[in-house]
């Protein structure tokens, strides 16, 4: 629990005049699910996007899992995202012309592994998330839960170190909610480092164990969490 | 109406990339249409078009001065039927003797006040009129051959004056060889009087011709038989090329455009959402296209004139016309023709997007997601192929409609190289089997030449010596050279029967034979130093002359060659010969004479193919384009997921590639076909005749090459935008939902 996945020191990142994270240093420890809270424009995307190596600081130095961001180029970043993380989003981001498990299996291909290894490997994971049984469906005939734990099946294809999760609720009912909160603090207690970027207050105190709150681009408030049941 | 302006301004100014790409290809296109328009209007009756641009003459007539006056012509010209009638001029045969190693040259020169008239309007393409006595113009085709070294050369008469070249005219009628003013024709002696006919539609009547004093009358269907017979050369490839050109600049404008409006659902889904009717959605997105469409449109329909001259005017220029413009009618049918296609490309997607409920439209505009498509992903989704090639193929079976136009436009740029190659390579492999390039590597020319002399040079490997005389044939007035070969013959191709074995044989070209009415097996008498030759045409030999008969030495008593043509033997280079000839004080050229005919034909072809080919790559880059544009969110979640910024140009090249090999495979066979067809009607055109091995010049590794050129336009068409996908900001694509 002692090793150091994330590191952010001093981090600062502007857009033309306008500052979207502004001087945030903080840890995120192997094991932990960490939440980010905060209102619209608070540049709480912004801090997601720089840990995931999707966007580059400003100023301040991202380390994770041992990479600083910052001295990768544009494949680096690429074989980082590929072998360190997994990233799940709001709007799921699935290829609408693949079915589920090729929607998974993508990304282990991405990495070379051969088509067959892939596909059993995304089988088991579908599997594992309770929808192997729609391995050949489509996105678009799959309800939002459906889509979101394919999406998360796809996250957990190589392994990663942390997992991203950006509003990982906000585009489903209640009930495929409660599902994708169980599926992540399922994960999390088997030791998958969770990072939550949420609006939703139930699904950071029910899957997160520490609470990171962003105003205007700083960290205004930190504290650990009791996880609801 | 103002919401409109301001919706389709806005959209115009939004999407500056599409607009660009609409413009350019628009304008690209339209130069296409109006270069294959123009070829296609030009290429229809080439010789009646320069002649009617010419006011030439229908009929040519000869009087002899003393038996006929001036009046009597006119008066017998005035006949409903004849159209306009110019002369009587007076006409003087005069001798020169530009070189005095060849004999005297027989010149007609008619006196004419000025270049313009009803009948006969010469080209004076440089230098001016004939003003004062002493002055002369010559009749020369634009970059032909010519007596002299340019204007202001003097010409000697054969025991008369020195006259001054002021400058060069052509006459499509041919009705001179030179012209000098009417104060100027009486020192030439003038003995006969020229008149020159239109008539009405160009039915002759020689009832216009007075019957007394003529001395010889001309027909311009005569003229039209032989004046035509290399523009006809022309007519097959440039007509090839037209409708290559047209097709492929019409299918990628409908590409690009429908493709625009279908890129824009989404917006127009906004657009009613906001209340605009489903006639004002039209609206906007035709305003929306027709702005750079139509600035395309007129951008190319003058670059199309500007480059569209050179080309006719070269491939026309033995008609002698000058420059040969685009006819009229190609622009106003490009101006009006192509903003239809464009706004019948906008409107079938639009009309739909029109009927789409808001909702569905904003959800619109991404890749379909039902049918054959998704199989063939999945397909290669368990294929061995690397996962960025695989998922590349199968992007373009996403949108099969906009693949099969994009493939069709591969298909016509690969048709066009592989005919254009073709046509060079069969046109070179002829004009080396006709110029003998393999066997006949020097000339030794000059008098008093000894063929013992040449052949103990060191490095000869083959002689043969001849002599070119000239000489009539009886009963035609053309003019005929016999060329006496004696010795090997150096790689005259016979087409058939046998190169002249003994006196009295000989063998011609194709092109003689028709002109003349002649068969291999039938006699002919030439005429020369007022003595008769009997011949028999014993063969039909792989030439271009019209006047050439080439016959064995032993024909002509005292025979002395003029020529002797050398074939090295292996391993002597020209260069070194030269000098070794030079240096036992012989004359020896290179034999390197190339038919300006052919390098017109392969310049003109390269630049159509090249064009083609732009239009074909743009057509490819913008297919690229909005592919790419309507799967940023793919692209953005696949560089989520670790795919490399190679990886995704991969992808996306991948998917082009592919129907560029598929264009490939299928532009090849057409191109042959179309070259198989094209070749042989040139050939007929210009009537020549070739052996069947011209016409394979496609090796296997050409084909590979040609493949290739499919792939290579669609790699590079998409290669900028796969370039700029690999730089797609994923965050900002993935939160901008």
């Amino acid at each position: 629990m002692s090793d150091v996945v994330v590191r952010l020191t001093d981090v600062r990142k502007e857009y033309g005049d306008s500052i979207a994270v502004n001087g945030v240093s903080l840890e995120i420890r192997a094991g932990e699910a960490v939440a980010v809270m905060g209102p619209s424009g608070s540049g709480k995307s912004t801090l997601l996007n720089l840990i995931a190596g999707l966007d580059r600081p400003t100023a301040g130095s991202v380390v994770v899992h041992g990479d600083d961001l910052g001295r990768l180029n544009e494949r680096g970043l690429a074989l980082f995202r590929r072998r360190r993380i997994g990233m799940i989003f709001q709007f799921f981001n699935l290829i609408d012309d693949l079915p589920a498990l090729d929607n998974v299996a993508l990304a282990a291909q991405l990495t070379g592994t051969s088509a067959v290894h892939a596909r059993r490997r995304a089988l088991e994971l579908l599997d594992e998330l309770g929808i192997g049984a729609r391995k050949n469906t489509y996105p678009a005939q799959l309800s939002g839960g459906e889509r979101q734990r394919v999406a998360v099946a796809r996250a957990l294809m190589n392994r990663p170190a942390l997992l991203l999760a950006d509003e990982p609720t906000g585009a489903l009912d209640s009930r495929a909610g409660e599902q994708v909160m169980d599926l992540l603090l399922d994960l999390n207690q088997i030791g998958q480092t969770l990072l939550l970027v949420t609006h939703d207050e139930r699904l950071a105190t029910r899957c997160a164990s520490r609470l990171i709150e962003v105003v205007d681009g700083r960290v205004a408030n930190e504290r650990t969490l009791e996880r609801t049941p | 109406m103002s919401a409109v302006w301001r919706a389709a301004r806005a959209a115009v100014r939004r999407r500056r990339l599409q607009t660009t790409v609409v413009g350019v290809v628009t304008g690209v296109c339209t130069t296409m249409i109006v270069v294959a328009l123009g070829l296609l209007a030009a290429s229809s009756a080439p010789f009646d078009q320069a002649y009617a641009r010419q006011k030439g003459a229908h009929l040519v007539a000869v009087f002899d001065a003393s038996a006929v006056t001036g009046a009597q012509l006119t008066d017998a010209a005035r006949r409903p039927d004849v159209e306009a009638v110019a002369g009587p001029f007076e006409l003087a045969n005069i001798n020169i003797a530009p070189d005095p190693q060849v004999p005297p040259l027989s010149l007609t020169v008619v006196g004419r006040g000025d270049p313009a008239g009803p009948v006969d309007r010469l080209n004076l393409w440089q230098g001016r009129w004939a003003s004062a006595p002493g002055e002369i113009v010559l009749n020369q085709l634009p970059g032909g051959t010519s007596l002299v070294t340019g204007v202001g050369s003097q010409i000697s008469l054969v025991n008369g004056p020195t006259l001054t070249v002021v400058g060069f005219a052509f006459s499509v009628s041919r009705s001179a060889d030179a012209w000098v003013a009417p104060a100027g024709i009486g020192a030439l002696h003038p003995t006969s009087l020229q008149m020159l006919y239109r008539f009405a539609g160009g039915t002759v009547s020689t009832a216009v011709l007075p019957p007394n004093g003529l001395e010889g009358s001309q027909s311009y269907l005569t003229l039209r038989e032989v004046a035509a017979a290399e523009a006809l050369g022309f007519v097959a490839f440039l007509v090839a090329f037209g409708i290559l050109g047209l097709a492929v600049a019409v299918l990628i404008v409908a590409n690009v455009v429908s493709g625009a409006v279908v890129a824009g659902f989404r917006h127009i889904g906004v657009l009613k959402a906001l209340g605009f009717t489903p006639g004002q959605v039209m609206a906007v997105y035709l305003t929306m296209v027709s702005v750079p469409a139509t600035l395309g449109c007129l951008l190319g329909v003058g670059l199309g004139n500007l480059l569209a001259r050179p080309l006719l005017s070269d491939a026309f220029r033995n008609l002698g016309a000058g420059s040969v413009g685009v006819a009229p009618w190609v622009d106003v049918v490009t101006l009006v023709g192509l903003p239809l296609v464009v706004a019948l490309s906008a409107l079938v997607p639009a009309l739909r997007a029109g009927r789409l409920p808001a909702a569905e439209a904003i959800s619109a505009g991404s890749a379909q997601h039902a049918g054959r498509g998704l199989r063939v992903q999945r397909w290669l989704s368990g294929t061995r192929l690397p996962r960025p090639v695989s998922l590349g193929i199968g992007l373009p079976f996403a949108r099969p409609g906009r693949s099969a136009l994009t493939l069709a436009a591969v298909v016509l740029g690969v048709t066009s190289m592989t005919f254009a190659i073709g046509l060079a390579n069969s046109l070179t492999s002829y004009q080396n089997a006709v110029e003998r390039f393999g066997a006949v590597q020097v000339e030794v020319h000059g008098p008093n030449l000894s063929v013992d002399t040449v052949r103990a040079l060191p490095g000869t490997q083959h002689v043969a010596a001849s002599a070119q005389l000239e000489v009539r044939q009886i009963g035609t007035t053309d003019e005929t050279q016999l060329i006496l070969y004696q010795g090997d013959n150096l790689g005259y191709q016979m087409l058939i029967g046998h190169w002249p074995a003994a006196a009295g044989e000989a063998v011609v070209s194709k092109r003689f034979l028709l002109q003349r009415g002649l068969s291999v097996g039938d006699p002919i008498t030439v005429e020369l130093n007022a003595r008769r030759i009997q011949l028999r045409i014993v063969g039909e030999v792989l030439q271009n002359s019209a006047y050439a008969i080439f016959t064995d030495s032993r024909t002509v008593p005292d025979f002395v060659p003029d020529t002797v043509e050398v074939q090295l033997a292996p391993g002597t280079s020209v260069a070194s010969y030269l000098a070794t000839a030079e240096a036992a004080g012989l004359q020896a050229d290179p034999n390197t004479h190339v038919e300006s005919f052919i390098v017109i034909v392969v310049a003109t072809a390269s630049l159509l193919t090249l064009m083609l080919g732009v239009v074909a790559t743009l057509g490819v880059f913008n297919t690229a384009v909005l592919n790419t544009r309507e799967r940023r969110r793919d692209l953005g979640m696949l560089k989520s997921i670790g795919m490399t910024p190679r990886q995704v140009t991969v992808m996306v090249v991948t998917s082009m590639a592919l129907l560029g090999a598929a264009g490939g495979l299928l532009g090849i066979p057409i191109g042959i076909l179309t070259h198989r067809v094209v070749v042989p009607a040139m050939a007929r055109a210009a009537q020549v005749d070739f052996p069947s091995v011209i016409l394979h010049v496609y090796s296997l590794p050409l084909l590979g090459l040609l493949v290739l050129a499919g792939i290579g336009i669609a790699a590079l068409g998409a290669y900028f935008p796969a370039r700029s996908a690999a730089r797609t900001t994923i965050a900002e694509v993935l939160h901008n939902e």
